[in-house]
């Protein structure tokens, strides 16, 4: 089978622009999650977020006309996408003739069609309004790929996986088939979301965000803390990076899906859509469990979602469940809805290069009801690590994971490591 | 593309009624149903009225009342168009439900009216008024998430949001989900309602045809001289999705197999706008399908996702003349019947297999002598034994399916 590799990565987060001080922030143990300013969260049952802060400088190549008309969410998109091509030493144009882009996102331009909807129902007139009506171009789902794939010159497959918080782990999938297929041979793939009003008046709705920055696993978690935020990662067949000398960061190893059909907004108790999804990906990946050396969980900090979580990982590990080193990228930058697939993929991804395990912020003894083997306070060195999955759980019931694996560029054959699974 | 994709079942529901024959017979007879949408204060004088609406209740007997309070009205069009299609396929939800089934849906919208009552809450009372049931059902994948949970399908579950092409894209990758052996029966297709909000915003922002005096209607002139926009229209279409053998081992008719499937970009596209990159797409196209073993020679007819809109149907004239040359066979344009986005475009192609006499649609009287491409002018045609199903979306993304005959059917 065609292997595929990630040779760049990108992000936007709360932590700031770029890889750097999303990794920095993430093994200081510390957290992005503050004070809401970008709007008004009064009345709320939390006021904080992870909100990015700063200017990515998107779309800075663009016209002015075509720069104003990016929803937030595209500038993250286009920010992150911008850095993994730099990062994989790739140009916009040649290279992506032939390439594909996958993106997954849960609110695209939302924030836009807010300020549009007063406008709408007031019949409010002038420039300005005009002017809103145009930036609800960017407002469908399928923007952020849309505008990724305008800026590099790509040319295959464009492709939007709108599957909530399991979105952008879902185009993990869509990009590896892809690849594996003979489709493209050159791929990114990410997932981008900015904080609006609707999201953040309904999660409160649902009384799942916490007053307090959220503490996946952690007993007395009283909830999530939204954020928002793109990650990204160029992905390419192992003949493509090497035929250019590019460096393999990591195997994109396996995906998988899977849907709890139990409710739409609450996770199947047993966590049996969310064991199925980390089985499939594991078996796609021709690996066994057995050969885990981490989880990057959904670890939203939810009652619900954390034992799910835990009971879906013991049904994947069986005894070993407890044993499996555990972090929650959402206690660092909050959850990044349909981003977070991408961006805790690009974590993952860097746990496996650094040798070491992220600590999940937040105070607080661990859950006995969710007793995973959670890395809190420092970095977990796993120094000969060589597979992490990460997986996320999604409104509707939705579940998709992904499997990584290291590539040691030293060895010739660096992933014959048996373990079938 | 070696294991063989069949579509053993269709649900549809749409401006015509539910089921494929309302839709066959709107088809033949050329016939546009639009009804008015409520008007916002900001409809300007000579602004788009109309749209594809349903008619009153075509839900029974697959939904109930009690199912449907909790849903939007894309969720319940989504399930009902899932029950029905695998009804047409012969199978019992007993027998579908479990791992192996999984869900690949389109939208290019989700739930707008839903969305639009929710901003209203939050405008009116503030944003603790929102209704938990209503934001449930604004996420995009809650209609993929319905049709799961009536259904028991606790395989993959997808929605595709990539503007007009979501709905093609969802069945690629439904059959993609075969092929890749991620599941053993697939529910594909798209869903997409109409709101009074959606429809302003697209009328403002140029996107839809408008009246003419001479008309006193919006029509979609696809391909035509003075086309001007599109029209949309709300409903949804799922195909049920499994390998041949399984299908042919279980006797249920074959309706089509999916042959084949092209994606592509198009870059020059501006945002929500056609772009001029018809050669690259074209080339896009044809190399993708050799790479699958088809020939466009083999090709009977286009299925065209043409609309109306003035760039939209320019660059689509242009890919086809660029991949077929002199040799292109006859066009239909189904959207100037169904409308954009719902699921008639989709449902429209499975009957464009069968011998077709489809008059054309009522905006299509004159063809634009620009474009080259005269749409099918209503002559019979024989049953296909293959033909081209294709949309370019505004924004750049393409995707392009075959469908065949299956021998004997």
């Amino acid at each position: 089978m065609t292997r595929v590799f990630v040779t760049g990565l990108g992000a936007v987060s709360p932590c700031g622009m770029g890889v750097a001080p999303l990794w920095k922030t993430a093994r200081a143990g510390a957290h992005a999650i503050r004070e809401l300013e970008l709007f008004d969260p009064s009345d709320q049952r939390t006021r904080l977020a992870g909100e990015f802060s700063g200017e990515t400088h998107a779309g800075r190549d663009l016209l002015p006309a075509a720069r104003r008309r990016l929803s937030r969410t595209d500038r993250f998109a286009l920010a992150a996408a911008r850095e993994a091509v730099d990062h994989a030493g790739l140009d916009s144009g040649a290279p992506w003739r032939n390439a594909g882009v996958f993106f997954g996102t849960s609110t695209g331009g939302m924030q836009e069609g807010e300020q549009l909807y007063p406008d709408v129902v007031t019949d409010a007139r002038g420039a300005a309004a005009r002017r809103r009506f145009l930036d609800c171009l960017a407002q469908p789902l399928g923007s952020p790929a849309e505008a990724v794939a305008r800026a590099l010159g790509a040319r295959g497959p464009v492709e939007t996986s709108a599957a909530a918080c399991a979105a952008s782990t879902q185009a993990l999938e869509v990009a590896l088939g892809s690849l594996r297929e003979g489709e493209v041979q050159l791929a990114l793939v990410g997932g981008a979301d900015g904080l609006c009003r609707l999201t953040y008046g309904g999660f409160n709705s649902l009384r799942a965000v916490s007053p307090m920055p959220s503490r996946p696993f952690r007993q007395g978690r009283e909830g999530l803390s939204l954020g928002e935020g793109a990650g990204a990662l160029v992905l390419e067949t192992e003949e493509h990076a090497r035929a250019r000398g590019a460096t393999p960061l990591a195997e994109l190893a396996g995906a998988g899906t899977s849907c709890d059909a139990y409710h739409m907004t609450a996770p199947q108790p047993e966590g049996r859509g969310a064991a199925l999804a980390m089985s499939r990906a594991l078996a796609d990946a021709e690996l066994s469990p057995a050969r885990v050396d981490f989880v990057n969980a959904h670890g939203t900090g939810t009652p619900h979602n954390d034992a799910a979580e835990w009971n879906a990982l013991r049904e994947v590990f069986g005894e070993r469940a407890g044993r499996v080193p555990v972090t929650s990228t959402k206690g660092v930058v909050g959850h990044l809805l349909g981003a977070c697939g991408a961006l805790e993929a690009v974590v993952t991804v860097l746990c496996l290069r650094e040798g070491e395990v992220h600590p999940t912020p937040g105070q607080g003894e661990p859950d006995p009801e969710a007793a995973v083997d959670l890395v809190v306070g420092a970095p977990r060195s796993l120094r000969g690590a060589r597979v992490g999955v990460t997986v996320n759980l999604a409104f509707g019931g939705a579940n998709a994971a992904a499997v990584f694996r290291r590539v040691d560029v030293a060895s010739d054959d660096p992933l014959d490591d048996g373990g079938a699974a | 593309m070696s294991l063989d994709v069949v579509i053993t079942g269709a649900g549809t529901v749409g401006p015509p009624g539910a089921g494929l024959e309302p839709l066959r017979e709107s088809l033949r007879e050329g016939r546009l149903e639009l009804s008015p949408v409520e008007a916002l204060p900001g409809r300007r004088p000579g602004g788009a009225r109309l749209a594809g609406r349903l008619p009153e209740d075509p839900f029974q007997p697959w939904l109930s009342p009690r199912e449907a309070r909790r849903m939007s009205p894309a969720s319940r069009m989504a399930v009902c168009v899932a029950r029905m299609a695998v009804h047409d396929a012969n199978l019992e939800k007993e027998e579908l439900a479990g791992p192996g089934l999984a869900v690949s849906l389109g939208t290019a919208f989700g739930s707008t009216t839903y969305t639009a009552a929710l901003l209203q809450q939050a405008l009116d009372a503030g944003p603790t008024a929102i209704s938990p049931l209503l934001f449930m059902e604004t996420v995009a994948n809650a209609h993929a998430g319905q049709i799961a949970l009536a259904l028991g399908a606790t395989g993959s579950n997808l929605t595709i949001s990539q503007r007009e092409s979501s709905g093609l894209l969802a069945v690629a990758r439904g059959a993609d989900l075969l092929r890749q052996g991620r599941a053993e029966r697939v529910l594909a297709g798209s869903v997409d309602e109409v709101s009074p909000i959606q429809h302003h915003v697209l009328d403002r922002v140029g996107a839809l045809a408008r009246p003419t005096p001479q008309e006193d209607r919006e029509l979609p002139r696809v391909f035509g001289a003075e086309r001007d926009g599109f029209v949309i229209s709300e409903g949804g279409t799922v195909f049920v999705l499994e390998p041949g053998d399984r299908a042919r081992d279980r006797g249920t008719p074959i309706l089509a197999r999916l042959t084949a499937r092209a994606r592509a970009a198009d870059p020059s596209a501006p945002l929500g706008d056609w772009g001029h990159g018809a050669e690259e797409l074209a080339e896009r196209l044809t190399g993708e399908l050799r790479r699958q073993g088809i020939d466009l020679d083999s090709i009977d007819r286009v299925v065209s996702g043409a609309n109306g809109s003035p760039r939209g149907d320019l660059l689509e004239a242009r890919v086809l003349r660029a991949a077929f040359g002199n040799a292109l066979p006859p066009v239909l344009a189904p959207k100037s019947v169904t409308g954009e986005y719902g699921g008639g475009f989709l449902a429209s192609a499975l009957l464009a297999l069968d011998e077709v006499e489809w008059a054309p649609g009522p905006g299509c009287a004159q063809p634009d002598p620009e474009l080259d491409l005269p749409p099918h002018d209503g002559e019979r045609l024989a049953p296909a034994r293959r033909l081209l199903l294709t949309c370019l979306a505004s924004g750049g993304s393409a995707c392009w399916l075959v469908l065949d005959r299956e021998p004997g059917a």
